[in-house]
């Protein structure tokens, strides 16, 4: 099911939910909408499920305007942050549910839940009450509950937040592969970059009730457009530093205090033609520590991460977070020297916050 | 092993206070007694000298601080005694020679001090009493007067050695009686004596005065008492405490209720005692029980089961239209912005707290009108079960509101999203999915709602005046006026009777009411 949403906004009274939200998504896609608490991304969702009705906008399941549609007639299953499973029903007539009020006939509802519960592994807790199931066999049933009626678009709200990080890593490899499989257009609603970034086929970067960007991860990743995109889009985040960019004898210079950072022509001409100071953007992978680096720092803080040390490096005023081997024994104090790799570096506008190289 | 080493392994005595000398002991366990008696004290002061002087001009008040200083002053020694017995504690598992000791000997050094501050003050056991200040003995014939005191009341009213005592005024008297009749006189109060001398038939009026003897053997059932209650409090085991509490503070009630059982199954009672018609126990009986469905109670006929059934009609028609109505006014408050949402929310509120009395008789005047339409009145008019239950559902509802409101709030959003989503109406995810998960509440005002009807008696008497609805209270109300005397055993049983469908909606409810749904949802909606 294509799903298009156009000029949508949501208004709670003054309060702005979702504002002028354009967004198409093709059949059999999944869509991850990423970003921090409160931007909209749930009102969004619930939107798309019927829940609230958008107070301007349209949006159509198909070729179907489906503003004012009761959520029953949507078809539609959604799995919720909470997994809101119905505690005085047995996992049997939770999964049930959808059928029954669809007036399935018992013998198919029978056959329908045994096989979506034995997909989600659940076969043998059928009997069993939610409150006896464990967090991430309740998520279960949950999704094989959304699944059972064979919706034409799926909806996760943050379904992995309330599962532990191990749990978490399967359930995530599980549902992208259930979602593969089935082919169903879905759509993912997470703060957490890592499940965006991994899951999806594109990703809705939003931000304060704005889209800020709709894009494969990796475009989003190598060619944020803005300055939100860039800082939300990565772990640990991008580094941030004021630079001002000359061009002189066609060579490109990256200066702040005393750092000096020569770039490419094809990164360095952009801001260097901007008047005044530009944000630039560099990942802690694109920083090494190396003995011919060009700027000098001390190390303020070692934070082992286990295959690798995050480290923060104070260079003046500045500060850079970067990645080195655990091997090499870093300890805070010590005096190092940085490598920038400036091929990967970003340039934004510091007024509009959008990106001086990708528009 | 040593007993020290006994004493450390029993864990009751830390390695760094180690076990105490007796002396010690002595010394601690009466320095918390006399802390604790004065604490008593302080407290009894505070209610009779600070609180009652401030509201010396209400009378109520005045009541109430006056009990609460005999209560403190009633409990003083036995807190002492508790507070010196503490020390003794320690020892009960390792030495209870030793324990005993402890304790007897605090509280007989407590009671000794108590003693003598009631000697000084003229209180408790040397209080004055009232006295006519002769001596008697029990004979056949009467009360005999053995000596009399020169000078004293008896002695001024001359009343002779030898006369025997037969009646106070008009009233024949005992021994027991004539004690008893005494001690509730103040004084110079006049008693008259109806006595013989001789063949003699003569009375005279005695004044009643009060006398302080300071009889030390007074002391001796006081001291046995503390002894006994010291003894049983070293013992106690230490969580039995909050339950002896508990019956102590419930015992009242569970003699009223104790009373109310006896009493339907015996002929007459004296306290809580079956008595048959020679004062003797026994007597039991199932009369009380056999005359309510035979239907005649002293003269007064009946047929209990009409009222039985107008009862459980009332009862049941109220509980039914409350839950429905509460549970969807609750839901509507709880889900759903509309206009006039708050205004409604605090309109309720008030209308709870307005004494249902004052209503009574403008209510009167409206079922009155409303008995005058067609069918309506039938329905809900003036003299019908439907017009009794419609005025207390409406006194019941804003509570009922309110609780379901509560309820509904505590169910996530996603829960009912989710509802919506799989495919349920609005309706139907009311009634199919949040219903059930609010089902402890819904039978919490349930029972509310029984019981209210149940045991409804203003407004069923005022609204069903000179017509055959009669619910059980009224009938009860009917059974105590109309018969006289009044047989309060038969009371009793109707009584009873009327507890029974509430005892087994409570055992039944109990389970559910108990039982509080758990998982499902996790995390906030």
């Amino acid at each position: 099911m294509e799903i298009r949403i156009d000029n949508l906004t949501k208004k709670f009274g003054d309060v702005v939910g979702v504002e002028d939200l354009t967004l198409h998504i093709d059949d059999g896609e999944f869509v991850a909408f990423l970003g921090p608490s409160g931007c909209g991304k749930t009102t969004t969702l619930l939107t798309l499920a019927g829940i609230y009705k958008p107070t301007e906008g349209l949006i159509r399941f198909g070729d179907r305007v489906v503003n004012t549609v009761q959520p029953k007639d949507r078809n539609i299953g959604m799995v919720f942050q909470s997994y809101a499973l119905y505690p005085h029903m047995t996992i049997f007539q939770n999964i049930a549910y959808p059928l029954k009020l669809k007036k399935t006939p018992k013998k198919a509802q029978n056959e329908q839940v045994r096989q979506v519960a034995n997909v989600m592994g659940i076969g043998e807790l059928l009997d069993r009450r939610p409150g006896q199931l464990s967090g991430g066999q309740q998520q279960r049933v949950a999704l094989g509950r959304a699944l059972v009626k064979e919706p034409d678009v799926l909806l996760f709200d943050e379904p992995l937040s309330n599962l532990d990080a191990r749990l978490r890593l399967t359930m995530r490899g599980e549902i992208k592969h259930l979602q593969k499989n089935l082919g169903i257009t879905s759509i993912y609603v997470t703060h957490d970059q890592v499940e965006a970034m991994t899951m999806a086929d594109r990703i809705a970067v939003m931000n304060l009730g704005q889209l800020q960007a709709f894009d494969a991860p990796d475009e989003l990743y190598d060619r944020p457009k803005t300055l939100f995109v860039a800082g939300f889009v990565g772990n640990p985040p991008m580094n941030f530093i004021d630079v001002d960019v000359s061009q002189s004898n066609g060579q490109c210079v990256a200066a702040a205090d005393s750092i000096q950072l020569p770039v490419g022509k094809e990164r360095g001409e952009p801001p260097a033609g901007y008047a005044g100071t530009v944000v630039m953007g560099i990942r802690p992978e694109d920083i090494t520590i190396a003995d011919d680096g060009n700027v000098n720092g001390e190390i303020f803080l070692v934070e082992p991460l286990g295959r690798e040390d995050l480290i923060d490096v104070r260079v003046g005023p500045h500060s850079f977070i970067l990645l080195a081997d655990t091997d090499k024994q870093h300890r805070a104090g010590e005096r190092v020297a940085l490598k920038f790799d400036m091929t990967q570096a970003q340039f934004f506008d510091p007024q509009t916050e959008r990106s001086l190289l990708w528009n | 092993m040593t007993a020290r080493d006994e004493l450390f392994d029993s864990g009751k005595l830390k390695v760094d206070e180690g076990p105490a000398s007796f002396g010690q002991d002595i010394v601690e366990g009466l320095r918390l007694g006399f802390i604790s008696l004065l604490a008593m004290l302080v407290a009894a002061f505070f209610f009779s000298g600070i609180v009652h002087p401030l509201f010396a001009f209400g009378s109520v008040e005045e009541t109430v601080m006056d009990v609460l200083t005999r209560l403190a002053l009633l409990a003083m020694p036995f807190v002492a005694y508790i507070a010196a017995a503490s020390v003794a504690r320690r020892y009960t598992s390792v030495n209870i020679a030793r324990a005993l000791l402890l304790a007897s000997t605090s509280s007989i050094i407590l009671y000794a001090a108590i003693s003598a501050g009631h000697y000084i003050l003229d209180y408790g056991v040397f209080a004055p009493r009232p006295s006519l200040e002769m001596s008697l003995s029990q004979t056949e014939d009467g009360i005999r007067v053995d000596a009399i005191v020169a000078g004293g009341a008896a002695d001024v009213a001359e009343i002779k050695v030898g006369d025997v005592i037969t009646a106070i005024r008009r009233d024949q008297v005992d021994m027991a009686a004539f004690n008893r009749r005494l001690s509730q006189s103040e004084e110079d109060a006049p008693l008259r004596l109806r006595f013989a001398r001789g063949d003699e038939e003569m009375q005279e009026t005695v004044r009643v005065v009060l006398v302080s003897d300071k009889h030390l053997s007074f002391l001796l059932p006081g001291l046995a008492l503390g002894l006994v209650f010291t003894v049983i409090i070293v013992f106690l085991p230490g969580h039995w405490a909050p339950y002896i509490a508990l019956v102590g503070l419930l015992a009242p009630l569970i003699v009223g209720y104790l009373w109310v059982i006896i009493a339907t199954f015996s002929y007459r009672t004296e306290g809580i005692l079956p008595l048959d018609g020679n004062d003797n126990l026994g007597g039991l009986t199932l009369k009380n029980w056999e005359s309510i469905f035979v239907g005649n109670i002293a003269g007064l006929e009946f047929n209990i089961v009409p009222i039985f059934l107008t009862s459980l009609a009332i009862a049941v028609l109220m509980t039914f239209i409350v839950l429905l109505v509460s549970s969807m006014a609750g839901y509507a408050l709880s889900r759903m912005h509309f206009p006039g949402r708050r205004f409604f929310l605090s309109f309720t509120l008030i209308l709870h707290g307005f004494p249902a009395i004052t209503l009574l008789i403008p209510i009167f005047f409206v079922l009155l009108r409303l008995g005058e339409l067609p069918v309506i009145g039938d329905l809900v008019g003036f003299n019908t079960i439907g017009g009794i239950a419609l005025v207390m559902v409406a006194f019941q509802l804003p509570l009922g509101v309110w609780l379901m409101k509560g309820f509904f709030d505590n169910i996530p959003w996603d829960m009912e999203r989710s509802a919506l989503i799989d495919g349920a109406s609005r309706f139907r995810t009311y009634w199919e999915i949040l219903l059930p998960q609010i089902r402890p509440g819904l039978l919490a005002l349930g029972i509310f709602a029984f019981i209210g009807g149940w045991n409804a008696y203003i407004i069923p008497a005022t609204y069903s005046i000179g017509s055959g609805v009669s619910n059980l209270p009224v009938f009860l109300e009917e059974l105590i006026d109309a018969t006289a005397p009044v047989d309060w055993n038969q009371v009793a049983a109707v009584g009873l009777f009327q507890l029974i469908p509430i005892f087994i909606f409570f055992i039944f409810a109990q389970e559910y009411l108990l039982n509080i749904y758990a998982g499902g949802t996790k995390g906030s909606s």
